[in-house]
């Protein structure tokens, strides 16, 4: 494949400008969403900044990709899936936000395109992870539940407005693919 | 009150001998779910980074959630299939625990 290529540690892949700065944009909503409700408290009261910081607030699980992200771990024990999320979502969501600033730091050094994008091989899960959430969040707003939905949407017209997402969300399909590849 | 010779021990001890091999191996096992946006090729590589399975083993067990809905990866303790899915949710897969 042309456009990705590995020299030993590092796997360099071509992005165009506008596809560099289309992933950055949707990585940083992406990142977004999970820092929603965890902003820092601007106080100059110390106590006030270390007690909001020792609150962790629960994301909004009526948002279905918060809901796809956060599944129930035990699907008949809704007190036990609430229990292991208590334990876990902070862990998770940090996790994932460091992922996330991987990725754009990665797209950032590449000056919107200009240099190929470079994927650190040990920072491939960072990237595989990230994608695959981005691909998640396109997918609910697409509304794809079952197989035969992403087929529907293969079959649109290019004037349909989702036709445009089902591009980009097949496109993250094809760069998680190629990084597969030389993993 | 027929067998009044029976071990006086309800729930536990009827669970040891039922399953034996479940008691072994800590009773809890790690269901992956079947996901339409889930790659066939990302959750073979999510099952050989992850658990270390083969690429064969990793590619049999995608298979079988891709046909069957679900496949049961690991099996352990409670608290190590909590943590097992806690990482497959990490990777944006549908992951649930549950006894075996």
């Amino acid at each position: 494949m042309r456009d990705f290529k590995r020299s030993g540690p590092i796997i360099k892949m071509k992005l165009t400008d506008y596809e560099a700065t289309l992933l950055e944009s949707l990585v940083d909503q992406f990142a977004g969403l999970l820092e929603d409700g965890s902003e820092p408290l601007e106080s100059s009261d110390p106590f006030e900044r270390l007690a909001a910081e020792s609150v962790t607030p629960e994301l909004d699980r009526s948002d279905p990709v918060i809901s796809r992200l956060f599944p129930d771990a035990y699907p008949d024990d809704p007190g036990a899936s609430a229990d292991f999320r208590r334990f876990t979502q902070a862990r998770q969501r940090d996790t994932r936000l460091g992922e996330a600033e991987i990725v754009l730091t990665a797209l950032r050094d590449s000056d919107a395109g200009e240099h190929p994008v470079q994927v650190r091989v040990i920072e491939l899960d960072a990237w595989l992870k990230t994608l695959t959430a981005v691909r998640m969040s396109l997918a609910v707003r697409l509304n794809i539940e079952t197989a035969s939905d992403a087929e529907e949407l293969d079959q649109l017209p290019d004037e349909d407005p989702r036709s445009y997402i089902y591009r980009v969300y097949e496109w993250i399909a094809y760069l998680t693919e190629n990084l597969i590849g030389l993993a | 009150m027929s067998t009044p010779s029976a071990p006086q021990e309800p729930g536990g001890a009827t669970a040891i001998e039922e399953r034996p091999a479940d008691q072994e191996t800590g009773g809890w096992v790690t269901i992956v779910w079947d996901a339409p946006v889930n790659l066939m090729s990302y959750v073979t590589h999510v099952f050989i980074t992850y658990f270390g399975y083969s690429s064969e083993v990793a590619t049999d067990l995608m298979l079988r959630v891709h046909n069957h809905g679900k496949a049961v990866v690991s099996h352990g303790t409670r608290e190590r299939m909590e943590t097992d899915v806690e990482a497959m949710h990490g990777y944006g897969l549908w992951a649930t625990l549950e006894q075996a």
